[in-house]
């Protein structure tokens, strides 16, 4: 098993840093994820390992091998191209074949090979149909086979399931993952769709400018977040502004709409910065619809006060928005859904377990 | 400079193309333009106007500018009263046998004009067919004159042989107007007319006005239909009759610069008119289909207009063929007599024989030159980044408005007294001018053949392990190979039939390519225009043939080719 190595990667594309100053170790059978918004240099990265760019500056390593000058067709890795790059005037045999046939495989391997591949994908009745006589989720697999049946050092996947429908995009969510377990080697797979990396991945980067933002496995992505960024682009997040006024066992923040406490903070803030406390929508729960007359509570620590302003019923969940006395609207998701807890326009008290805070910098907002 | 050229990911040998290609463009065709200019603004004595303030204040050649410009302009107008309704009808509505109408409609384009003129000429003359007729008939009593002196006889013929091009662009325009934005016009109240007025026709301009240009600037330069027609009150007869005294009189060069200005004004403007819009249609997600089907009594009226307009155009080929058939036609309304002699003499006549090897070695070789420079070309113009793209782009799409006749001047003038004179051996630039003018149609069908096949394919190949080269061979090459062909053979046809640039030219016998030779034979009193005809018939096969296999190859998309 082969591990990948970006040792501060540049690559300039028209105007943009594609790439700036990427450093990243990729373990080796490693399932790892690019993830981040169109244009922030995620293609770019996985190109650089296929070779079909050249870096500007810095080097790129494949198990300790500096391949950053290596001519694509000379590096042993397998690609899966979004829009599946089958070749039209090939049979879906001689696709999956043709990276044997580059290789020389003696005829009676390569027999062999290209069969297991397909049977790898659950495509060996196909092998004699023309790529447009199949369907995009067959399609999607021939062009994984092709990539598979050269046991390459490493398999790069770009954006493979966004042309796929969306439930066989669940189901070859699985399946890549299966394949990833049986095979054993290193995947670098990239998406926008942070439920697919989330649900794949064993490691995640998140990626913005051309620049890592943040790499951890999906439970440290989603749970702690570094940044407003991270926070925002993976899965939804609240976010009260306030300012740190005590650190202690816990962070104290100052905010409008009184005080929270908070047990964790990225970056090491420090006293007096303006900072988010930023809170997963389903880490707020509703307590109950103050009707009037009734006292609220003020005992106990986190307890907020705000007005409905809509309420979304999905089935699995009901999502309420509300406002709070300054104005900042808070989203909170009830599961299982049984009984409304409040109506439009009620006045609810919300509370946020103190671990269920990630306290951010205040910088500026994600695109 | 090194460091800026990285960027552009060119390796040496890419490099040496790419000089390679500058070098050419800038020998055969910067050089011969800048020639022409400097012909027409220096004397001996330095910078001078002189062969411009002649021009404008003689009105003798003024008159020839104001007719040139005039039969553009009206070609132009004519051919789109003929296209516009028969685009309309053939794009808009569904009716049987519409595939058949539309190959009827592309018919004309097989014959060159001035093959065509010879025909017209049996017809239309003073004691031609049409008038012996009629005056058989006693509605006549004194022959009409049906040319009007040669100028609406060269207007007729063109536009029976260029409304196809129209055509094709109308129609082109016309499918891609996205219905849904008719629908959305027709929701705010607008119907008929109006709508077609406001929203449909707008959105059509910049595809007619692509398509207008080169009909445009073929009427405007053509050569060899006023010459048959001995209509000499044209600046294209002008310049070539200035061609074999360069030397003595200079004005041909002022003449060809004032065709190149003309050109460029009109060319500008066309572009000025579509504003620079090119509109992107939003087309996205379901996109209704604007066809309707045609009820009994419209698909009966759609026949009539296409039957009607194509038996129109096909007069002048009817002519043609008579005349290759009659053994005897003389004051009579159709031949005496019939024979298949000529075609026999084609083939034995020793000036036809020659100029028909001429020809197919002159057009093939032309052709295997515009294989290599247009699919070199496209290459870069579609895979590369390469330095100075734009100018490149422009230079291969350039003859497209660079009449044939500027482009056969400026190499007689440019090389004259070089190893390449063309009166010493013309071969070499009758080859070159051949391959130059059609190269835009090669960039074209291979451009488009590298455009549909994705790169990601020839990525695809070598990222399991093909060379770059291997890639090409074996993926890019085997998908783009139809286009290839098809260009190809256009390409070839219509250097067979190339007209302007082989009158200029050809100057010796022994050189003559078809089409001077039939030039030639015209002139010829005895049964010159009988092998003539008999010889444009040929070509008009051929032609014919190659068309419905390029049409084959590109199918609807065939009108890409021909616009600006």
């Amino acid at each position: 098993m082969i591990s990948v190595k970006f040792d501060h990667v540049t690559k300039v594309l028209g105007q943009s840093r594609a790439a700036d100053n990427l450093t990243l170790e990729i373990g080796p059978g490693e399932l790892f994820f690019l993830l981040g918004p169109s244009g922030c240099g995620k293609t770019t990265a996985l190109r650089l390992v296929a070779g079909f760019y050249l870096p500007d500056e810095g080097r790129i390593f494949l198990n300790e091998r500096d391949q950053s000058r290596v001519a694509p067709h000379k590096r042993n890795t397998g690609m899966v191209f979004q829009n599946y790059a089958l070749w039209p005037h090939m049979d879906v045999w001689n696709n999956v074949a043709y990276g044997l046939k580059m290789r020389r495989v003696s005829e009676g391997e390569k027999k062999k090979r290209v069969a297991r591949a397909l049977e790898t994908v659950q495509m060996e009745a196909y092998a004699t149909r023309l790529p447009n006589q199949l369907s995009g989720g067959q399609q999607q697999r021939i062009a994984l086979a092709r990539a598979l049946v050269i046991e390459p050092d490493v398999i790069l996947l770009d954006e493979p399931l966004s042309n796929l429908d969306a439930k066989l995009r669940l189901e070859m969510r699985a399946q890549i993952k299966e394949i990833h377990r049986k095979i054993a080697r290193t995947m670098i797979y990239v998406t926008h769709d942070q439920a697919e990396a989330l649900s794949m991945a064993d490691r995640i980067a998140v990626m913005r400018h051309g620049q890592i933002v943040q790499v951890g496995t999906p439970r440290q992505l989603y749970t702690r977040p570094e940044s407003i960024f991270v926070a925002e682009f993976i899965g939804g997040t609240n976010l009260i502004p306030g300012m740190l006024e005590a650190i202690d066992d816990l962070l104290m923040i100052k905010t409008q709409v009184g005080m929270i406490w908070a047990t964790n903070g990225a970056n090491g803030p420090a006293r007096g910065d303006l900072v988010f406390c930023a809170v997963r929508p389903e880490s707020v729960r509703l307590k109950r619809a103050a009707r009037s007359g009734e006292v609220m509570p003020s005992e106990g620590i986190n307890y907020l006060t705000g007005e409905v302003q809509s309420i979304m019923y999905l089935g699995d969940s009901e999502q309420y928005s509300l406002r709070l006395a300054d104005g900042t609207l808070v989203h909170a998701v009830e599961y299982n859904p049984t009984t409304r807890k409040a109506d439009v326009g009620d006045q609810v008290v919300l509370q946020i377990a103190a671990i269920d805070i990630v306290v951010l910098p205040r910088e500026e907002r994600g695109d | 400079m090194i460091k800026r050229l990285r960027r552009y990911n060119l390796s040496s040998a890419n490099t040496a193309v790419l000089i390679f290609l500058w070098l050419f463009f800038i020998v055969f065709m910067l050089y011969p333009l800048a020639y022409v200019f400097s012909g027409a603004f220096f004397t001996a004595e330095g910078f001078s106007l002189i062969f411009f303030k002649l021009m404008m204040s003689s009105p003798n050649y003024t008159v020839i500018l104001a007719n040139s410009v005039n039969l553009g302009l009206a070609v132009t107008l004519f051919t789109t009263l003929l296209s516009l309704p028969l685009a309309f009808l053939l794009v808009r509505y569904d009716f049987p046998g519409k595939g058949l109408l539309n190959g009827l409609i592309l018919i004309p384009m097989v014959l060159p004009p001035f093959v065509g003129a010879i025909g017209m000429r049996q017809l239309l003359a003073r004691f031609g067919s049409i008038n012996l007729l009629l005056l058989e008939m006693g509605v006549i009593d004194q022959p009409i004159d049906w040319l009007g002196g040669g100028f609406w006889g060269v207007v007729i013929l063109e536009v029976l042989h260029l409304y196809p091009i129209m055509y094709l662009n109308l129609a082109a325009a016309l499918a891609n107007v996205d219905p849904s934005l008719e629908e959305a016009g027709k929701n705010m109240g607008a119907s008929g007319f109006k709508l077609f007025r406001t929203v449909t026709f707008p959105l059509m301009l910049p595809g007619y006005f692509a398509g207008a240009i080169i009909v445009f600037i073929w009427a405007f330069t053509d050569l060899g239909t006023p010459l048959v027609f001995e209509y000499r009150e044209l600046i294209a007869v002008q310049i070539f009759n200035m061609v074999t005294d360069l030397h003595q009189n200079p004005m041909g060069y002022a003449f060809v610069v004032a065709v190149i200005v003309l050109t460029l004004f009109f060319f500008y403007l066309s572009k000025r008119l579509i504003g620079g819009a090119r509109y992107e249609m939003l087309g996205r997600g379901h996109v209704v289909s604007g066809v309707r089907p045609a009820s009994a009594l419209l698909t009966v009226l759609i026949y009539g207009v296409v039957f009607a307009v194509s038996a129109l155009a096909l007069i002048p080929h009817l002519g043609v063929l008579l005349t290759s058939v009659a053994s005897r036609w003389f004051l009579s309304v159709v031949p005496s007599e019939f024979t298949l002699r000529f075609y026999q003499e084609v083939f034995t006549h020793d000036l036809t024989l020659l100029s028909i090897k001429n020809s197919l070695l002159l057009s093939s070789l032309s052709t295997i030159i515009d294989i290599v420079l247009g699919v070199t070309i496209a290459y870069f113009l579609a895979r590369k980044r390469v330095p100075g793209r734009d100018v490149l782009d422009a230079l291969a799409m350039l003859p497209l408005a660079l009449p044939g006749l500027v482009i056969a001047f400026g190499y007689v003038a440019a090389f004259s007294a070089t190893p390449l004179d063309a009166r010493i051996d013309p071969v070499p630039l009758l080859v070159i001018a051949y391959a130059v003018r059609r190269l835009p149609y090669m960039v074209r069908a291979a451009y488009a053949g590298f455009q549909q096949s994705s790169v990601a394919l020839e990525e695809a190949a070598m990222n399991l392990g093909a060379s770059p080269l291997k890639a090409l061979y074996q993926i890019t090459f085997p998908l783009v190979l139809a286009n290839l062909v098809a260009g190809a053979v256009l390409a070839f046809s219509f250097a067979m039939l190339e007209v302007s640039d082989s009158l200029i030219l050809a100057l010796k016998e022994q050189n003559y390519p078809i089409t001077k030779a039939i030039y030639a034979l015209l002139g010829r009193i005895a049964d010159g225009p009988y092998i003539a005809s008999a010889m444009g018939m040929l070509g008009l096969l051929l032609l014919a043939a190659s068309l419905f296999i390029a049409g084959r190859f590109f199918g609807r998309r065939m009108g890409e080719l021909f616009r600006a």
